[in-house]
């Protein structure tokens, strides 16, 4: 069996993490993905985090490039673009984030790119897009985080309450890029699909765009006249509790999953008055039940409260380490992990993808290549 | 301008956000999603959701705008072959029952692939239909909880943080590639096939880079806003109420253009900054001084000023903002929905294409708007076995 999307060939040019993200989604659905970097390589193999006694020291671009390939081009010279055409002559999708104001020297003016190459699919990812008045700007992971909506309303729940006049805090990684990368992949098959119909064109993806669709919930909330903050846009109860040896999170939205919850946690007879079995009145009264369901959880332990809620029927989870996901035997049971080994011959497991094929299954066909490390396959489909 | 995927149908059974949000993706990128809902137990957004803190029901256009809808109680099996009929003229069909239920009701794959062998079935569920936890319920904060994201989000001496919406939007935009992905394989060999999505995979695979160093034997911990590599990286407090401006110096020369933009020339030569790594040494008494500069500016007047200058200064934009946001509008990204006679502020597009267009047809759909349209004219119900159907509560 080979993947969903094997027989398509992709060429990635990704300074950032979207779209090497939009590149990982390809290439572990099949796709033959060449990473076409600059002389010395791709700003992506010095971004943390690091693994500093590794053969490849970035631990993002293990995770990004895994299962691609590298080209070096140097776009700034004839002889790097006329290479880099010859790979654009058999490709179906170009992944490109060099700034707009940087393309047409490089031969990335999306205008030439479809007069001549007009089968190609050009996924443009951006910051803030390739149109408008701010397409010229900037963005980290961290301006892209808050440019979207989702940086004001980080965090909520006990963090903003222990810590009420602190900034912000960012979501961990590259989250808003790897939104940004995720619906650039998207637009690019959609686009396929619709080749037949309009050939290649230019697909213009901004990663505040995707952030700020995927927190829509905040504009819904505005236009109904609520402008959320961090603070107003906790849950009313439940949420982050501590016990003796870590945390958990506890969400009941359903009055069979509360009454679990008081099943659960009631030892102490703190709700068997019924006061609270009006979902409203516990709305109202939600710092009250917090103080109990606080106190209940520091009299226990993780794995007792988290297994004694699952038979009960309660949403109920552990706060997972890297570690302990990497150890968990049921993310390992459905192959979640890919072994991948490095030029050393170092080998060590590698998130796979989110997502299971029944007829075309995701694999990671190596490790991340070594610069102009060339693989490139034949195209079947 | 046609669609990209104009001519696509979609039988989404979804629920919730993450399925909803999945389905709305691709009518956002031109499908025909038909929303199957029920009077009997109604969408999570047709009624009040105090654990939230509202209380009234809301239009959700965010996770249904575009859709059409229409009514099936699943608990009557005529209309589970209602819905047979609806997955047979269909493309994909996309569900986000926990595992099992679909089998239950008798709409699981095994049977729809019997009804139609080449659809495209995107299965969306906390832990993933096989393994030790299959049948365990979860929401947005749980799924981020179990996948690691939520454990390293968070100030470095506080506690974990739930990711929210957020964490739901990114499982359906996964299941939204993923579904894709299979439909473009399908147009090659013709074969359908099922799609399994697990929410808490999703957020874990956020935090791959994260897994890669616990598997070389590093323990990755929350780090607030701190980066390893730039220094000033944080979020400082601007003029005006809980207005913020994210500042990301990521060399040199970006350093020296924000030190005299400070009208700190000096602090460029200073032992304690000169280097980016001088800079992460002193990193508290450096964004002491540039909260100093930024608390008497206005947001955006200072992201223009730095960004002129090449340093990426986003501000912190909230709802309001970004409703009312230039550049957003320019794209289309925001448009205004008239709902109700009075204009809404939605998200009008995800992407831009040169040759395609993207975006709203319509807002959301009202419980079982759509039934004469989909039973009559598509399913070629007659009028008078709908009516009936709706008496006897199967079109309900």
């Amino acid at each position: 069996m080979t993947g969903a999307l094997a027989g398509l060939r992709v060429l990635e040019r990704s300074s950032g993490a979207a779209a090497a993200y939009a590149g990982r989604l390809f290439a572990v659905c099949g796709a033959d993905v060449t990473l076409v970097e600059p002389p010395g390589g791709t700003q992506l193999r010095r971004e943390p985090p690091f693994v500093p006694n590794a053969a490849e020291p970035s631990a993002l671009f293990t995770y990004l490039a895994a299962g691609k390939s590298s080209s070096v081009c140097d776009l700034a010279t004839a002889a790097g673009r006329a290479g880099f055409d010859a790979m654009l002559a058999t490709t179906d999708v170009l992944f490109d984030d060099t700034p707009v104001g940087e393309r047409a020297a490089l031969g990335l003016d999306p205008q030439r790119i479809a007069r001549d190459f007009p089968a190609v699919v050009f996924v443009s990812i951006l910051p803030f897009g390739a149109f408008g008045p701010r397409a010229d700007w900037r963005a980290t992971e961290l301006g892209s985080l808050h440019s979207g909506g989702e940086g004001y309303l980080t965090p909520n729940g006990l963090a903003i309450e222990r810590h009420p006049d602190r900034p912000p805090v960012k979501i961990y990684g590259q989250f808003a890029n790897f939104q940004g990368g995720t619906a650039a992949a998207t637009a690019a098959i959609a686009a396929l699909i619709a080749r037949p119909r309009e050939k290649g064109q230019f697909v213009d993806v901004s990663v505040q765009d995707a952030n700020v669709t995927e927190s829509a919930i905040a504009l819904q909330r505005w236009a109904d006249g609520v402008l959320e903050t961090r603070a107003t846009r906790s849950f009313r109860y439940g949420g982050v509790l501590e016990c003796q040896d870590g945390e958990i999170e506890v969400l009941t939205l359903e009055q069979h999953q509360w009454e679990a919850l008081v099943q659960l946690s009631g030892e102490s007879g703190w709700a068997d008055s019924g006061d609270f079995d009006d979902s409203l009145e516990r709305s109202r009264r939600g710092a009250e039940i917090n103080r109990h369901l606080r106190a209940w959880a520091k009299r226990n332990r993780v794995d007792e409260v988290v297994r004694r809620g699952r038979e009960l029927g309660v949403p109920i989870v552990r706060y997972a380490s890297p570690g302990e996901v990497l150890g968990d035997v049921r993310a390992r049971a459905r192959g979640l992990f890919a072994n991948v080994t490095l030029a050393d011959e170092t080998a060590f497991p590698v998130l796979l993808a989110p997502f299971q094929f029944s007829a075309t299954p995701a694999a990671l066909r190596s490790a991340p290549p070594k610069l102009d490390e060339r693989r490139r396959e034949p195209a079947h489909v | 301008m046609s669609k990209p995927l104009e001519g696509v149908r979609v039988a989404d059974f979804t629920m919730h956000a993450a399925g909803p949000f999945c389905a709305h993706v691709l009518s956002l990128l031109g499908a025909e999603v038909i929303k199957v809902e029920s009077a009997m137990r109604l969408d999570i957004f047709r009624r009040p959701h105090p654990v939230y803190g509202r209380m009234d029901v809301s239009p959700f256009e965010q996770v249904a705008a575009n859709k059409l809808s229409v009514t099936l109680n699943l608990k009557e099996p005529r209309a589970v072959e209602l819905a047979k009929r609806l997955v047979a003229i269909s493309d994909l069909a996309i569900e986000s029952f926990r595992p099992g239920v679909m089998e239950r009701l008798g709409l699981g794959y095994e049977e729809l692939s019997r009804v139609k062998p080449e659809i495209v079935m995107l299965s969306i569920s906390a832990f993933g239909q096989t393994g030790l936890d299959r049948s365990y319920p979860g929401y947005a904060p749980l799924f981020g909880a179990a996948g690691g994201l939520g454990y390293l989000t968070g100030y470095s001496d506080g506690p974990p943080v739930e990711i929210r919406h957020v964490m739901d939007h990114s499982v359906g935009m996964t299941g939204a590639f993923a579904a894709l992905a299979a439909l473009l394989r399908r147009r090659y060999d013709g074969r359908g096939q099922h799609v399994d999505l697990a929410a808490c995979e999703v957020a874990s695979a956020l935090i791959g880079d994260a897994l890669v160093a616990a598997a070389f034997g590093e323990e990755p911990a929350r780090c607030g806003n701190a980066s390893e590599t730039m220094a000033p990286h944080n979020v400082y407090p601007c003029r005006g109420t809980d207005a913020w401006l994210s500042i990301a110096v990521s060399n040199e020369a970006e350093w020296r253009a924000l030190a005299s933009v400070m009208g700190r020339t000096e602090l460029a030569a200073d032992p304690r900054f000169r280097t980016c790594e001088d800079r992460l040494k002193n990193v508290a008494v450096l964004d002491e001084i540039v909260a100093a500069w930024t608390s008497s500016r206005d947001a955006d007047d200072a992201a223009r000023e730095l960004q002129a200058l090449g340093i990426s200064a986003v501000p912190s934009w909230n709802a309001a903002q970004l409703a009312n946001d230039v550049h957003l509008r320019a794209r289309g990204t925001i448009v205004d929905l008239e709902v109700d006679g009075a204009p809404r502020a939605v998200v009008g597009s995800l992407v831009r294409f040169s040759k395609s267009s993207c975006g709203l047809r319509s807002g959301t759909p009202a419980l079982g708007e759509h039934n004469d349209y989909v039973f009559g004219d598509l399913l070629g119900i007659s009028r008078d076995k709908r009516r009936l159907l709706e008496r006897e509560r199967v079109i309900y």
